[in-house]
């Protein structure tokens, strides 16, 4: 009896839901950072705003590939809801830390695929995810370069006006 | 009409999975029902099975009447579940992903 499911599909089924959870996190990730952009916007700080509108971007980007490499493979990508995003904020530190966390469970969240690719033994996703592994590395970097200068130059009056002026220089 | 000429890809406790020897569809029987499925169909059933809540049946206050509303291939189907029903269909719909070399993807 031919293998339909094999034939139609080139990524392990449990994998694919993986990835789609994947994807709903990077939804919610990139919401989060418009969020983010938003409160910095409304509080001068033009070069912090830029960057996570950038952010928001290429985590809308993330989940892009995500969402063609599962079609593209056969399965059935899902278009994520995004709720409980959060807009308040007490200052710009708060922001970065939890930019910081959100970034590490993302981390997390993509070596769980890749420990469940190896299980399965799905090789394409594995080599797939791969990118998104250094990815999570160089988001992480970044991110606590920012954290960095708050430790340099503290947290209140001109020196935020300061570090946001710099904030364009972490991603170099 | 059963697809007597199909060979069963997977039978659990109420429902059966065939596989035609041409084509490429699947046939589920479900509560006596015979449903052609597509590949991209039968994902979408998985999807569904997989998002009812089965702990929600144990619990009165989150689901009252303990029946499931499941509605298949874009509304072509509709079926109402009883808490032994789904719990076997989510027996059967893994079952029918695990028997493809899909679920392990290298030969044996």
């Amino acid at each position: 009896m031919k293998d339909l499911v094999r034939e139609r599909l080139s990524i392990n089924v449990d994998v694919m839901d993986l990835l789609n959870k994947q994807i709903a996190k990077e939804a919610h990730s990139s919401s989060i950072y418009l969020a983010m952009a938003s409160w910095c916007d409304h509080n001068a700080l033009d070069n912090s705003a830029h960057f996570f509108y950038k952010q928001a971007e290429e985590e809308r980007e993330h989940m892009m590939k995500i969402f063609k490499f599962i079609n593209d493979n056969g399965g059935t990508a899902y278009s994520p809801e995004v709720k409980n995003i959060p807009h308040d904020y007490n200052s710009l530190e708060e922001i970065f830390e939890s930019a910081l966390e959100q970034e590490i469970a993302i981390t997390k969240s993509i070596h769980n695929i890749v420990i469940k690719c190896r299980k399965v033994n799905d090789f394409a996703t594995e080599h797939f995810i791969q990118w998104f592994v250094e990815e999570q590395m160089e988001e992480e970097q970044v991110i606590r370069k920012a954290l960095d200068l708050f430790d340099l130059m503290g947290n209140n009056g001109i020196s935020i006006k300061l570090i946001d002026e710099r904030i364009p220089s972490i991603k170099e | 009409m059963r697809p007597e000429m199909e060979r069963v890809l997977f039978k659990s406790k109420y429902y059966t999975a065939y596989q035609p020897e041409k084509g490429r569809c699947f046939f589920v029987e479900i509560q006596g029902r015979i449903i052609r499925m597509s590949f991209c169909q039968l994902l979408a059933f998985r999807q569904k099975v997989s998002a009812i809540n089965l702990d929600a049946h144990f619990y009165s206050d989150l689901n009252h009447s303990g029946t499931e509303i499941l509605v298949l291939c874009n509304r072509e189907h509709i079926f109402i579940l009883d808490t032994k029903e789904v719990i076997d269909l989510k027996v059967f719909i893994h079952g029918i992903f695990e028997k493809s070399s899909a679920s392990t993807l290298v030969s044996a």
